[in-house]
């Protein structure tokens, strides 16, 4: 098959040059136009629809193929039509899904050359549609369509899982309330990614329009303590938790309360969702100080770096296990490489050291080594050598995960939960308590953001079905 | 957007805000706090309800000026005008039993919190004899105590220079003067983590039974960011879903009033560079 030897590389997106990046808190990539958008759609084979390797990696299922012709013809208000039937926030999964893992794993195009920029694409339209007013006329056309229905629905947390089973059934009409225990919606998306991954203008501009489709928001209410599950079911037909996996995992070793030892979620927080990168403007501080060591190696490892060295640090990653088991997506990995993050492999940390006034200045680690042998995970065995290092640290950030909070547990009785805490769900995602679904982190301990939409949705059509059933 | 009702100063330094807060006036019981936002630039502190009505749907805040948002809120807000965000009721309720005799220890400011708390206790059938440390221009809620204590001391030094180092020694002399004189069967201190300690060091000699609410450095006061973590028998504990109260005989104090130390320096620089922009400003 003679192929256009044009087709085999990827059109690429501009992007913040690292060395002014690490100055700043704008988004790093600019996505592509309609242009160069179309070049890359033409790259596509547009393999047919019950073959397409890419809607098989995507865990919503997203017509890849389809929404791909359609901007390669322009039409991106068909592409935005095509992406919504499984996917309703677009503007941020194109940003942050790992694609290489997911839609982009298996793409025909990877056999010959680059594979397609499917995140890229898909963030362009929803970035296209936004810009022009695309979007707003699709919008109204869905709030057209609604039929109101007198039944009411309560959502615990506004992360993604929320967002999505929000918009999947304000669509069908029911009366939806979302009860957030923090005083902005978005979850993680708000208070963990920071800015320069994913703007919080995007989150803020999903929840105006969702307050469009008629959901209505209660900030500050932390169920569990506000209002009871038991108390929502006596107002509300059905309930939806998707409260993530809220508490930090802490590493159980000397110094761990050491002032400058911080979990991710609180640096994070304070940076993102607090705006300490402004203090004093913002009165919430943060300490960097020269030297940040991280602990771990995933997504949120990536972002706590990337943060510390945009307020100034000298950043070190420290992980346990070797390059290959790092899980952060790719992008991310390849950009803090790029903007000067030291990646320092096969440490365990063992103790956190402090000064007379208990603020951490050193870490020491255990140097590891990797076995052939794989763990549950597939991940490789790592083994302890004896041998020791410290590295000298005026912050620490430990970035080892997260596993569920009690509050909602401690306070609902008949919820069962497994032994970390996450809630069990059946297969349409219902709770041992009738009428009580969950989904998203808090039934899988940390995962992504895509997955927590996808059980969003899942949840919305079996809670859909439930309520048409019950009347 | 959460009303204030009424603003008013107590004393020097100390103001109540009654705010229109249905959700938490609802559900907040005696010894859950809550976590404010003032300003949109501003921090997310926590404080406690020290009243509440749950159907006209307010409580009653009382607020020390500390540092720049305690300051900001003295200066800036307004009868009329609004809390942006007050989140909760957080935390655990206080503990019930009856039949015992409690000495409730507020220092300073930390008396409000004790209030709602004694209160209930002596509802529930226990005596309580509330001691109130405090420099004498902060004296406060001494009508309310007397009201419903079987016996309301209050402690009161003159401001002076030496005004921090005193408060230890007098709530130390004065809890040992009580316990002697009372000999209760629990004591409970709200209050600075220091003068805490060396309360509890007091106490401990006594072998009395002795609760102490922890006042760590809070973010979200839900449990999610692990800012507000203290040592408590060994174990790692988030004071704002596990406590805030906790059996003193447990807590590591040395390390929370560290951990408390911590943003010391930034703090004092933000709250500068304020007072130099309110001076400023009223010229
Ligand atoms: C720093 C960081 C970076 C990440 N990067 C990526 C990435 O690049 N790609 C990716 O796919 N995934 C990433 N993840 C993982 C992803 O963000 C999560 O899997 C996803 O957000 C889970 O969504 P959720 O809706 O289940 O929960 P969350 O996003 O955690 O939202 C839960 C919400 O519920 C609220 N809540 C909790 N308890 C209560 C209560 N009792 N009452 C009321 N509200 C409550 C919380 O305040 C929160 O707003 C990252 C995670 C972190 C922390
Ligand atoms: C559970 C709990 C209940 C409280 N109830 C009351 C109350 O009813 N009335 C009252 O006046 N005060 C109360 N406090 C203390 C109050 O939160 C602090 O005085 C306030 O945060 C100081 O803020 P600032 O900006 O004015 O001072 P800053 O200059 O920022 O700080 C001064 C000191 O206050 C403490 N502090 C600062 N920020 C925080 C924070 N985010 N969380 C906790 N402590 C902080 C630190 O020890 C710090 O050194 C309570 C604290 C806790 C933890
Ligand atoms: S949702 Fe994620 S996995 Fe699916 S197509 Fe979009 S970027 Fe790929
Ligand atoms: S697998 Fe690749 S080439 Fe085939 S349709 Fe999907 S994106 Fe296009
Ligand atoms: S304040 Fe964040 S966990 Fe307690």
């Amino acid at each position: 098959m003679g192929i256009d030897p044009k087709k085999l590389k990827r059109i690429p997106t501009p992007e913040q040059a690292p060395e002014e990046r690490i100055h700043n808190f704008l988004e790093v990539n600019y996505g592509y136009d309609l242009e160069s958008a179309q070049q890359e759609a033409f790259r596509c084979v547009k393999c047919p629809e019950e073959y397409a390797p890419c809607i098989k990696g995507c865990p919503v299922h997203i017509k890849i193929p389809l929404f791909i012709k359609q901007v390669e013809e322009g039409n991106i208000k068909e592409a935005l039509r095509i992406i919504w039937m499984n996917n309703t926030l677009p503007a941020i999964t194109g940003r942050v899904c790992p694609q290489e893992d997911q839609c982009e794993k298996d793409c025909v195009m990877g056999k010959i050359g680059d594979k397609i920029n499917i995140g890229k694409l898909e963030r362009f339209v929803a970035d296209y549609a936004r810009k022009t007013g695309i979007e707003e006329e699709l919008l109204e056309e869905m709030i057209q369509s609604i039929e109101k229905k007198d039944q009411k629905v309560a959502i615990i947390g506004s992360g993604p899982a929320g967002l999505t089973a929000a918009s999947e059934l304000a669509k069908r009409g029911y009366q939806v309330t979302v009860f957030e225990a923090l005083h902005e919606v978005g979850g993680v998306l708000v208070y963990g990614i920071p800015e320069f991954r994913l703007p919080n203008e995007l989150v803020e501009h999903e929840v105006e329009k969702l307050k469009r489709l008629g959901v209505e928001f209660k900030l500050n209410y932390v169920v569990g303590r506000t209002v009871t599950i038991p108390e929502l079911m006596e107002e509300y037909d059905a309930v939806f938790i998707a409260s993530g996996a809220g508490t930090p995992r802490l590493l159980n070793i000397p110094g761990v309360n050491l002032g400058g030892v911080y979990t991710a979620n609180e640096f994070l927080t304070r940076v993102n969702l607090m705006k300490a990168y402004k203090f004093p403007e913002y009165d919430t501080p943060v300490h960097v100080g020269k030297k940040v060591v991280i602990i771990g190696a995933g997504n949120t490892a990536m972002d706590a770096a990337r943060t510390a060295k945009r307020l100034g640090a000298d950043v070190y990653i420290t992980y346990r296990r070797g390059e290959e088991d790092i899980s952060a997506r790719e992008e991310e990995v390849h950009h803090a490489r790029e903007e000067g993050i030291n990646f320092k492999l096969l440490l365990n940390p063992v103790e956190f050291i402090g000064d007379e006034n208990g603020r951490v200045v050193k870490v020491k680690f255990e140097k590891m080594e990797t076995l052939e042998e794989r763990d549950s995970r597939g991940k490789r065995k790592i083994r302890g050598t004896g041998e020791y290092v410290e590295l000298e640290a005026d912050t620490v950030v430990i970035a080892i995960g997260k596993t569920a909070g009690k509050i909602i547990f401690q306070t609902t009785p008949g919820l069962e939960v497994d032994k970390r805490g996450t809630i069990v769900v059946d297969e349409n995602l219902m709770t041992s308590i009738p009428g009580v679904f969950a989904g998203g982190d808090a039934i899988r301990g940390e995962a992504t953001v895509i997955l927590a939409m996808g059980d969003g949705r899942k949840a919305a059509l079996a809670i859909h079905e439930y309520l048409q059933n019950k009347q | 957007m959460y009303k204030i009702l009424e603003k008013k100063g107590l004393t020097i330094n100390q103001t109540m805000y009654k705010v229109e807060a249905p959700h938490v006036a609802a559900k907040v019981q005696p010894g859950q706090f809550v976590v404010i936002r003032a300003f949109e630039n501003g921090e997310r502190i926590p404080v406690t309800p020290v009243r509440w009505d749950r159907e006209a749907g307010w409580v009653d805040l009382i607020v020390l000026t500390r540092g720049k948002t305690t300051k900001r809120m003295e200066v800036e807000l307004q009868e009329g005008g609004h809390l942006l965000d007050i989140a909760g009721p957080l935390g655990n309720p206080a503990v019930h039993f009856s039949g015992k005799k409690v000495l409730s220890i507020g220092i300073m400011t930390g008396l409000v919190e004790t209030l709602p708390i004694a209160k209930m206790w002596k509802e529930e059938g226990n005596t309580i004899i509330s001691l109130h440390v405090t420099p004498e221009p902060l004296v406060i809620l001494k009508e309310e105590f007397e009201s419903f204590s079987d016996r309301h001391v209050v402690d009161a030094y003159p401001m002076t220079e030496t005004w921090m180092q005193d408060m230890v020694t007098h709530a130390v002399e004065s809890t040992k003067k009580l316990i002697e004189e009372e000999k209760p069967d629990m004591v409970f201190i709200v209050g600075p983590t220091g003068v805490q300690y060396a309360v509890f060091n007091v106490v401990k000699e006594y072998g009395i039974p002795m609760e102490v609410d922890l006042h760590p450095i809070m973010v979200d006061g839900t449990g999610m960011c692990g800012a507000c973590r203290v040592t408590v028998g060994g174990e790692v504990k988030f004071a704002c879903v596990d406590g805030p109260a906790f059996d003193a005989y447990k807590v590591d104090f040395e390390e929370l009033i560290k951990r408390n130390g911590f943003y010391s320096k930034q703090e004092q620089y933000a709250m500068e560079l304020y007072l130099k922009s309110i001076q400023g400003g009223a010229q």
